[in-house]
């Protein structure tokens, strides 16, 4: 198998370079000005996935757990910058729930892929941990984004009925259940949707990768099966363990909603 | 605490940030059994003053006694049931009519309270003149005015001590209007309820003289009743 892949020389890379010379003078000639975004684009991508690569050509020869877990934990952080970054809430801190919710559910479910299902020795192999760990992260991150910017959505916007149960007697949780129910379910719907699609719409990218790069299309749809459970089990998990993080601080421990209408309070 | 007082402010001071206080300093005494109506001008914070009361507001300082205890010193959903709020605007569920009367008993605090029968239920939309109201019909069809009895009704089954109602009538015809209004009263009459009620509507003399307490400015205050003969 290891010479089941064609090797893409830097000629070939330069050549590749052409679609974007297209898309360049495509822009031009109809002035769509994205030439700036499409040369700063092609850079970052040429930088970044050069400095990746030689990155994990250095942590798979170095061999040991610190510089893997370093990386895990790098991309943890990431993800909780990019979705504060996404979900514009002043009132409420979210960081540290979001991290906190991350690290849980990110270790349970790598750690249970690599070392358990995938049976990888050590558990942490970099070769396996750090794609399979990416994986997790990159697609889940959306998950946590788009629930908890349906919580803080419906909270403001339900306000008044959170209030009307928490004056009958309600506690908080009881006050917002239904906002936390229909914030998780937001955010696991896509992932249980391209459960649906998967091999019929699409062909899944680390399959597709697998297969180019020689491996038995049998044999890559056991990782796909394998990868695609773990999106959506790690998608359960964080975005439930986040959305009750949040959802905890967005009450006083007077049972009080601390989220205000934007207007008032802010003058 | 003086004596038959249910509710004490003390030297509270709330905004909904330091730089803008909306109260500063407010001392009172809410009498146990005493029915108030609380008036002020728009935006001077009356129904702010209630929320201060049920805790869905926290005073910035000072502190606010009910039965002689500060109220943080009781679990909020407890005291939100015994201190309880009808709010300005009449929130249901999505649900039927009986769903939403019997809401509150859903809740794990209110678990000792028996929950009423459809026969109860009935008898008391028939007493609030809504009559035509089924417990199967769905709450959100009914009009502003039905909602405002009903939500009246939900927070009465739960028998608190202190109501707080922020206008109750505004939505209601005169004999509607009146019949929450005389409820009110037998309830103060019969069981010793402690009544707060926002409203700009002028009281009509009847079998009970209501205490007024006046918002503005930044205070509280109680002022004597003028009623015009």
């Amino acid at each position: 198998m290891e010479n089941g892949i064609l090797e893409i020389g830097p000629g070939q890379l330069a050549l590749a370079l052409v679609f974007i010379l297209a898309a360049g003078a495509a822009s031009l000639y109809h002035g769509l000005k994205l030439e700036r975004d499409l040369l700063v684009g092609t850079l970052r991508t040429f930088v970044q996935l050069f400095l990746l690569g030689f990155i994990l050509r250095y942590i798979f020869h170095l061999n040991s757990v610190w510089p893997v877990l370093a990386v895990f934990f790098f991309m943890i952080v990431f993800a909780t910058r990019i979705i504060r970054e996404r979900v514009k809430e002043k009132q409420v801190s979210f960081f540290w729930p979001i991290l906190i919710s991350m690290v849980i559910s990110y270790s349970l479910v790598s750690i249970l892929v690599t070392g358990v299902v995938v049976g990888a020795r050590p558990w942490w192999k970099p070769q396996y941990f750090i794609p399979l760990a990416g994986m997790i992260i990159g697609n889940s991150m959306n998950a946590v984004a788009i629930s908890l910017d349906r919580l803080l959505g419906e909270l403001r916007k339900r306000r008044q009925e959170v209030e009307m149960m928490l004056c009958l007697g309600a506690d908080y949780q009881e006050a917002s259940k239904d906002m936390m129910t229909t914030a998780i379910r937001a955010g696991m719907i896509p992932s249980i949707n391209s459960m649906m699609a998967v091999g019929v719409v699409f062909i899944p990218g680390m399959m597709t990768g697998q297969i180019l790069a020689g491996a038995d299309p049998v044999l890559a749809i056991r990782y796909q099966i394998v990868v695609m459970i773990m999106l959506v089990g790690s998608t359960a998990i964080v975005s439930l363990l986040a959305v009750l993080l949040v959802r905890r601080r967005c009450f006083s421990s007077g049972h009080q909603l601390v989220l205000r209408p934007r207007n008032t309070g802010s003058k | 605490m003086a004596a038959g007082s249910i509710i004490d402010f003390c030297n509270v001071s709330f905004g909904f940030s330091r730089e803008v206080p909306l109260f500063t300093g407010v001392t009172l005494t809410i009498r146990k059994g005493g029915v108030y109506l609380v008036q002020g001008p728009s935006g001077a914070g009356k129904s702010t003053f209630l929320r201060l009361i049920n805790r869905l507001e926290e005073p910035l300082s000072g502190e606010i006694l009910f039965k002689g205890r500060p109220l943080s010193s009781y679990p909020p959903p407890v005291l939100r049931r015994s201190i309880l709020y009808v709010q300005q605007t009449p929130t249901v569920i999505d649900g039927s009519v009986r769903e939403n009367l019997l809401l509150p008993f859903s809740f794990k605090n209110n678990t000792q309270f028996e929950q009423p029968t459809d026969e109860l239920l009935k008898t008391l939309l028939v007493d609030f003149l809504l009559r035509d109201v089924g417990l199967g019909d769905n709450a959100l069809t009914l009009s502003l005015g039905q909602l405002q009895r009903l939500c009246f009704i939900r927070g009465l089954l739960l028998s608190p001590d202190v109501l707080l109602l922020d206008e109750p009538t505004s939505a209601l015809d005169r004999e509607s209007g009146q019949v929450v209004e005389s409820m009110v009263e037998q309830l103060n009459r019969e069981s010793g309820l402690t009544v707060l009620t926002v409203t700009h509507k002028e009281p009509k003399p009847g079998l009970i003289t209501p205490l007024l307490l006046k918002v503005a400015g930044g205070h509280i205050r109680e002022v004597i009743w003028k009623m015009e003969s």
